[in-house]
């Protein structure tokens, strides 16, 4: 487990240092820095724009960070050459990858986490409502499980996968991920809609890693809303989200078995 | 093999444990519509789901009114529609969308299209089903049946009963369901209502001891006022002593009234009626509903249309191919004489059909309490000579005017035979008025109490 853990640490100290992550927090931050003026141009209450604002700027700046961060991580490695000086100590394949993936993990939940800060302080500080900014936190926590699912798809592909390609590839795949599943679900509650197509909406939904079970702002825009069993809910999705970035970190540990660096 | 167990066992956790509760609390996609069929462009569809549903929708908003400001209506519908599929909870764009739709569509004459009316329903009840939790589309979509559609009260009331069991509902509109239990001839249930909510209003004014909120005594007030109206009303119409089984030859309601009606068409021009006849009762409040339609117009009753069958959903275009045409007609002097001109809107009166018919049509019950005074809740209190002319199958337990009269593309178009001939269709009763008629302002009578006639 030590190889895992000085992998992890040595690529948290990478990550912090790239300038390109940094850029995008920077530019995160500043969006939600601004984002209490948005809310004049709106008709709609001051606060529910601003939620919705905050979270969807913490979801996608955390998305764009997650895919950025793992498609170079192991081709870079394999391009400096610093993986040979790795692998020729007694440090399996696999540990590298996982120590990779958990450093990523890692990372990312530092980022997230002073954006979640900054909002916090946001509520409190300039709407005077601690309870709504710390109330944002389920859904971030949520954000988390869901990016270390990208994160897992990611670095599952870079064994393969050229990073460009990559980028665009795990980029699609969240969009589907996330934006296809309210297709699906969209099939499944039409009464209208062919079986054939719930038929390969079902099959497509079993395949495909579903980001969209963690996007659960809505509760969060609008409190009136009720929900049924959130505990069970969240218990399922973190379930299911672990399952799946096993998955991802299996097949991404066998190719890179296989691959010769 | 360890990958292909875990494989199988996130698609068994995300399709029974994640999937159904995600689509049931978190979905944009609401039971029973398909987001597919929400004509979103791929750009709008984006948007809704990206995370900044509110925000744009907010915005797009904000837009819509500035069309509303220059009257550039057909720019607001897919706004509408847009904003409410992205941020469902937004109650005022439901309210004024719903009720754009009713009523802002209309031709040269400002005469409603009422073919939207079932995208207006059908947006009201959308807007309730988002959102449960607050009274007020439950209230503005029994407004709309209450006052655009008027003579559908069962839906109407159906709607306030809904909206009356939320907690948030304010006083005077609590009020109005009383008010529409009389409308749609439940006079028990409505005076029942009355004395209960004068009870709450008692109550409510007596534990506000620092007597600072003036308006619960106001509502107090109106209460009984209209308690009290409503009482001398069912007396004088008979009500308590029918009901005792008691005679029922002294009211004003009975023996019932002649209406006198008679009606005459002409197609003065292409799609320009004349419409002439004769109505024995008084000017104010006795507008009678004069519709032009397809004869074979889908849902069509008598002198109306089901729009309750028909607002299945949203739908910004409406039937382009058929043609509704509605108005009231204006008596005076126990007349009434109205040029209908349609010519100038053909989208609105496409004329597309061969056969059409014109209806006349008088509801007693969205008649105002002076008329009522006469013609009962329920229209016991009018007849006509001419009894073709009466209906009581028009609407559940009533008596109504209806009569229709059948006409043609042809004759509506003044082609074919009719290039040179002038088109009159008219009720069998009608006698043309005579040339040296001089009209005199109108001669008002007074209900009397019972016995004074």
């Amino acid at each position: 487990m030590r190889p895992v853990i000085a992998i992890a640490k040595a690529t948290v100290g990478e990550a912090i240092r790239r300038r390109v992550l940094l850029i995008i927090l920077f530019i995160a931050i500043l969006l939600l820095a601004v984002a209490p003026l948005l809310g004049v141009l709106s008709a709609r209450q001051e606060q529910t724009v601003l939620t919705g604002f905050v979270l969807g700027i913490v979801q996608l700046s955390s998305a764009v960070i997650a895919i950025t961060l793992t498609v170079y991580m192991l081709p870079n490695e394999v391009e400096r050459r610093t993986i040979y000086t790795i692998l020729s100590k007694p440090v399996q394949r696999w540990q590298f990858l996982i120590g990779k993936y958990l450093g990523a993990v890692a990372a990312l939940a530092i980022m997230m986490g002073l954006m979640a800060v900054v909002s916090v302080l946001e509520f409190g500080l300039f709407q005077q409502d601690w309870a709504k900014g710390i109330s944002l936190l389920q859904a971030y926590g949520m954000f988390f499980i869901q990016m270390s699912l990208l994160a897992s798809v990611a670095i599952c592909l870079s064994t393969f996968v050229a990073p460009l390609v990559n980028f665009f590839l795990t980029g699609g795949i969240y969009l589907i991920g996330t934006l296809g599943y309210a297709f699906f679900d969209s099939f499944n509650k039409n009464p209208n809609a062919p079986v054939l197509g719930k038929g390969m909406a079902f099959i497509v939904s079993s395949i495909l890693p579903n980001f969209a079970s963690y996007n659960v702002q809505n509760p969060l825009i609008n409190p009136e809303t009720t929900i049924q069993n959130p505990t069970m809910y969240a218990v399922n999705a973190v379930l299911y989200g672990l399952f799946y970035i096993m998955i991802m970190l299996i097949i991404g540990m066998l190719m890179f078995d296989r691959k010769e660096v | 093999m360890g990958a292909a167990a875990l494989f199988v066992g996130q698609a068994v956790i995300g399709n029974v444990g994640v999937f159904p509760l995600w689509s049931k609390n978190y979905s944009p996609v609401r039971e029973g519509k398909s987001l597919v069929s929400a004509s979103l462009s791929a750009d709008q569809m984006l948007f809704a789901l990206a995370g900044f549903r509110e925000l744009i929708a907010g915005i797009l908003w904000v837009r819509a009114d500035s069309f509303f400001e220059t009257g550039n209506y057909d720019a607001i519908l897919p706004i509408i529609r847009l904003v409410t599929m992205l941020d469902p909870h937004q109650i005022d764009v439901f309210a004024t969308g719903m009720w754009h739709i009713g009523y802002n569509f209309t031709d040269e004459d400002q005469r409603s299209d009422r073919r939207y009316l079932p995208s207006a329903v059908a947006l009201g009840t959308e807007g309730a089903e988002e959102n449960p939790e607050t009274y007020e589309m439950f209230f503005e979509t029994s407004w709309l049946w209450y006052h655009k559609i008027e003579d559908n009260y069962p839906a109407a009331v159906k709607w306030m009963e809904l909206a009356h069991q939320k907690q948030d509902i304010l006083p005077a509109r609590r009020n109005l369901l009383a008010r529409l239990y009389e409308r749609n001839g439940q006079v028990d249930k409505s005076i029942e209502l009355w004395f209960k909510l004068s009870d709450e209003a008692e109550k409510t004014l007596k534990a506000d001891t620092e007597k600072r909120n003036y308006s619960l005594r106001t509502n107090r007030d109106t209460i009984e006022g209209n308690l009290d109206t409503l009482l001398v009303r069912m007396s004088q119409r008979g009500f308590f002593n029918q009901k005792a089984g008691g005679s029922y030859t002294d009211y004003d309601t009975n023996p019932p009234f002649d209406v006198g009606f008679s009606a005459k068409v002409t197609v003065v021009d292409e799609k320009v009626l004349k419409i002439q006849g004769t109505w024995n009762v008084l000017s104010i409040g006795s507008r009678i509903r004069c519709v032009l339609r397809d004869a074979d117009y889908p849902d069509a009753i008598k002198g109306s249309v089901d729009w309750e069958a028909q607002a299945k959903s949203v739908n910004l275009d409406p039937p382009r191919d058929r043609t509704y045409m509605q108005e009231g007609l204006f008596v005076r002097n126990q007349r009434f004489e109205k040029k209908i001109d349609m010519s100038r809107d053909p989208t609105m009166y496409p004329m597309v059909g061969k056969n059409y018919v014109i209806e006349f049509y008088y509801n007693p019950r969205s008649a105002p309490a002076h008329i009522q005074d006469k013609f009962g809740w329920n229209g016991e209190g009018m007849t006509d000579k001419n009894l073709s002319n009466m209906s009581t199958d028009a609407r559940p337990g009533m008596k109504v005017l209806y009569a229709s009269l059948p006409i043609t593309k042809e004759q509506l178009l003044l082609r074919g035979e009719w290039t040179d001939k002038v088109p009159v269709v008219k009720t069998a009763n009608y006698a043309e008025t005579d040339k040296n008629y001089v009209e005199t302002p109108d001669k008002i009578d007074i209900p009397g109490l019972p016995g004074k006639k």
